[in-house]
């Protein structure tokens, strides 16, 4: 019996232990300080928040404490942000910023062209990492002419340069203090410091991280004093902490359900709102595999999908149609493509056209003895693209096509994308301020699926040709008349399937005003947000 | 005894070694350069200069042997290297993360034990009655209802509804309830019907009638006995699921955002973060060598019969 009394006080011990460590963990500030405090939720931690890094840094975080020279607006407008004016040269090599005076980082020193040359040069002394942007690859040099002048020298003339510029990485600005006595920020920070509206105060790691507002900032200053994030990884958890009033807002794509979005709405109890396209949720079609290489069969698959049911069964109407693969309302495009409607009749039309002829008591087409057999490639975590995959196999059932879904983990998933080893697969576009620019230059990367894509087409050399022209003309006229062929060709040759139009979802308490959309779409607009 | 812990203990370099090498292998076998996954979290199109930049940057240029043997070395040192995916120390991660998932298990251990010992006891001492039958309902629900679901009901009901606990995240006692009493509730289940069994057989055995024979108390036939006899095969089951309970908390951590090492873990097999997973194995091998090291022990204190090493008491 003595040994069982030990069994209980080592039992007894081990509570002791759990009521002792229970107060171990971290735990963001209390009830009374939460009057002007946001809360709201994250999927990652935040990262280590160096503007001229990526991950682990969650450009949502990087966002709010950093700022650009320029600001991206509504529909591709550039607005001035730390840079008040600028003027381009003749030849559209040369841009000259005339830096906002007063603006101080968050630790009260100045930010003056001394400052912003410091930063440009730590991104060029790692230009390896961001040789993906050719903003940063077209840099030639730059120069702090004066105290408030900044001068940055290109290669080329580069159009989309001020769009780049307005990127939330890698050329934000850190603060002198921030920078590790090497200066180089490719191996880190010493304190995230920044001219933006927001502080980081607080940080537990995995946890949570509470931003303040910069009392130095130049701008109109946050109507909130605090905004917390929590790291919540599972989106059902999310909903819940929601529901309990442990987070105020939940915001961005994918954040939550789509049925959790709808019941929350539908609920009447919290504010909700959509923002208007932001990317394109689309396929690519592989022009250079099986009977994807035929155009009348890829134009087939456009008209025997029923996009209008994913928007209505898969979407609950949280997202809008896509006809082209990108939104009117972006840069350059709206050139009023005309979409390929819905119609089984000329999809099945279309393929007798192409020899696919649906012999009598069978379920698909064949040529030749071949069925007509095609592979969706789809991210398996990705409940969505596995609905829309579902609808489309039925659909496709309809015209006699047989779709078979290979769903895979997101790595492989890429892999296949990287290889080509599809006919149809999933390729979102990257969204404002991306868009077109930004896309339509990696078409002509290899280890895109849009590149593998258009990889069959017998015009690919003359597309990537104008994709580079593009790039490069200062002419606006030419632009948007390159623009028109580029996206025109990819349109008529059906090598997207656009589905919807991608869209930022807001859930929020009633008490939480002021809650906005940004036009790029890695950005919180925090700014404006009140809670009362 | 001491010769045999020692042994024990000596035995865990080569399981060690070979876990090591087996990981370093299946780890690089799965498809996806970390370096492109580095790329695609970090929103850079993977180019093959990229590609080659990043993989440099990581030491994934090298030799696969050179790899291995560079990283043996340094593990010999506790040096397991830096995060693919955060760039700060593995072992400073790691032990970032253990505590957490340390105390959720040790919560989940202590509930598993307050419900099953005296649920299983009593099953077996008032068999086919109703509260063996509850228990066995409760068996059931608990082998069978899934860790993510019954975290959410949990949450529905003791915060949504009774507004008894917060949802998630970790700091006061409160913040434990839900997440240990998700991740006890299978074991507890299956510990209570493994007691009642086990105390059913040894109550039939003949050294039970025996000592009722001699006239002992029925509270000292029962303690001294039957439980005693009958922990036997609870506590290796119970040690085993000591690493079990470490080791697959992921769902419960990710369910309440507990920030622990599973979801550490889960990070970063998703981002092909081999030095993480690599420590991660390691040290999960030494935790599961451990606890049967500590179970075999408990035996020799439950059961004297038994002779660890083949030793002399």
């Amino acid at each position: 019996m003595s040994r069982l009394k030990h069994a209980s006080a080592a039992l007894f011990m081990l509570l002791a232990l759990l009521v002792l460590t229970a107060g171990c963990g971290g735990k963001p500030a209390g009830d009374a300080a939460r009057a002007k405090s946001l809360t709201f939720s994250w999927s990652k931690d935040i990262g280590d928040l160096n503007p001229h890094l990526y991950s682990p840094s969650q450009m949502f975080a990087q966002a709010m404490v950093y700022e650009p020279l320029v600001k991206y607006a509504e529909g591709g407008k550039i607005e001035p942000c730390l840079a008040e004016s600028w003027t381009v040269s003749a030849d559209g090599r040369e841009y000259t910023f005339k830096l906002r005076r007063g603006v101080k980082f968050s630790d009260g020193s100045a930010f003056d062209a001394k400052a912003a040359k410091k930063n440009f040069d730590a991104v060029l002394a790692n230009a390896q990492r961001h040789q993906w942007l050719d903003l940063v690859n077209q840099i030639q040099d730059t120069e702090a002419v004066d105290e408030y002048t900044l001068k940055v020298v290109f290669k080329n003339a580069y159009y989309p340069a001020l769009q780049e510029l307005s990127l939330i990485r890698p050329l934000r600005f850190l603060g002198p203090a921030g920078f590790p006595d090497s200066g180089k920020t490719s191996e880190g920070i010493k304190k995230p410091i920044g001219t933006g509206p927001w502080v980081l105060s607080e940080y537990k790691k995995g946890e949570y991280a509470v931003f303040t507002r910069n009392e130095h900032y130049w701008g109109a200053k946050p109507k909130l004093e605090k905004v917390t994030v929590k790291v919540i990884p599972d989106g059902e958890s999310r909903v819940l902490a929601f529901e309990k009033g442990e987070i105020d807002l939940i915001f961005g794509s994918g954040t939550i359900s789509l049925d959790s979005f709808k019941q929350l709405r539908d609920s009447n109890k919290y504010g909700t709102m959509i923002s208007g396209p932001m990317s394109t949720r689309t396929l690519a079609v592989n022009s250079n595999r099986g009977p994807t290489r035929d155009l009348r069969v890829r134009r087939a698959l456009q008209h025997g999908f029923n996009k209008q049911a994913v928007i209505d069964g898969v979407f609950l109407g949280t997202e809008k149609k896509a006809d082209t693969l990108f939104s009117p309302n972006f840069p350059y495009c709206d050139l009023g493509l005309k979409p390929l409607e819905y119609s089984v009749e000329k999809a099945g039309a279309l393929l007798d056209e192409a020899g696919w002829i649906k012999p009598a008591g069978k379920e698909f087409r064949e040529k030749d003895g071949v069925p007509l057999e095609l592979e969706l490639c789809f991210d398996s975590t990705n409940n969505i693209q596995k609905a829309v995959a579902e609808v489309m196999q039925g659909d496709l059932k309809k015209i006699g096509v047989s779709l078979k879904l290979v769903g895979e983990e997101s790595q492989s998933y890429n892999q296949r994308q990287k290889d080509g080893n599809f006919h149809l697969i999933f390729s979102d576009t990257w969204g404002a301020p991306y868009d077109p620019h930004s896309l339509v230059s990696s078409m002509r990367v290899p280890s895109h699926a849009d590149y593998q894509a258009q990889s069959g087409l017998p015009m690919k050399a003359d597309i990537d040709r104008k994709i580079g022209e593009v790039l490069l003309t200062t002419d606006e006229k030419a632009r948007r008349e390159l623009y028109s062929q580029i996206l025109g060709t990819l349109h008529d040759q059906a090598v997207y399937l656009p589905v919807s139009y991608q869209t930022n979802m807001a859930v929020y308490h009633k008490n939480v005003s002021g809650v906005t959309f940004s036009p790029q779409v890695n950005e919180i607009p925090l700014d404006g947000i009140d809670k009362t | 005894m001491v010769r045999y812990v020692f042994m024990r203990l000596a035995g865990l370099v080569p399981v060690l070694l070979g876990i090591s090498l087996v990981t370093f292998i299946l780890v690089r076998l799965v498809p996806c350069d970390p370096a492109e996954v580095y790329l695609r979290l970090s929103q850079i199109p993977p180019t093959p200069e990229m590609v080659a930049s990043v993989r440099a940057d990581l030491g994934l240029d090298r030799p696969l042997y050179a790899q291995y043997l560079d990283w043996l070395w340094k593990a010999a040192h506790l040096d397991f290297g830096v995060s693919f995916a955060t760039k700060q120390p593995v072992l400073a991660e790691i032990t970032r993360c253990f505590p957490a998932t340390l105390q959720l298990t040790l919560a989940s251990m202590a509930l598993v034990l307050l419900v099953s010992l005296p649920a299983g006891i009593l099953a077996a001492l008032y068999k086919d009655s109703i509260f063996d039958q509850f228990s066995r309902l409760l068996a059931f629900l608990g082998a069978s209802v899934p860790n993510f679901w019954l975290g959410f009901l949990l949450i529905y009901l003791f915060s949504l509804k009774l507004d008894l606990l917060p949802v998630l995240g970790r700091g006061t006692p409160a913040h434990l309830a839900l997440p240990a009493a998700t991740l006890a509730l299978s074991y507890a289940a299956t510990y209570t019907r493994l007691l009642r069994t086990s105390m059913l057989d040894c109550m039939s055995a003949d050294f039970v009638l025996y000592a009722r024979a001699r006239g002992l108390r029925e509270r000292l036939v029962l303690g001294r006995h039957v439980l005693k006899n009958a922990l036997l095969p609870v506590t290796t089951a119970f040690g085993m699921s000591i690493g079990h309970m470490l080791a697959g908390s992921v769902i419960v951590e990710n369910v309440f955002a507990w920030p622990g090492v599973g979801r550490l873990c889960v990070y970063s097999i998703f981002n092909r973060d081999y030095p993480v997973i690599q420590c991660y194995a390691l040290i999960m091998a030494v935790i599961f060598v451990t606890c049967n090291l500590v179970v075999d022990m408990a035996y020799r204190f439950l059961d004297p019969r038994i002779r660890l090493g083949g030793g002399r008491q």
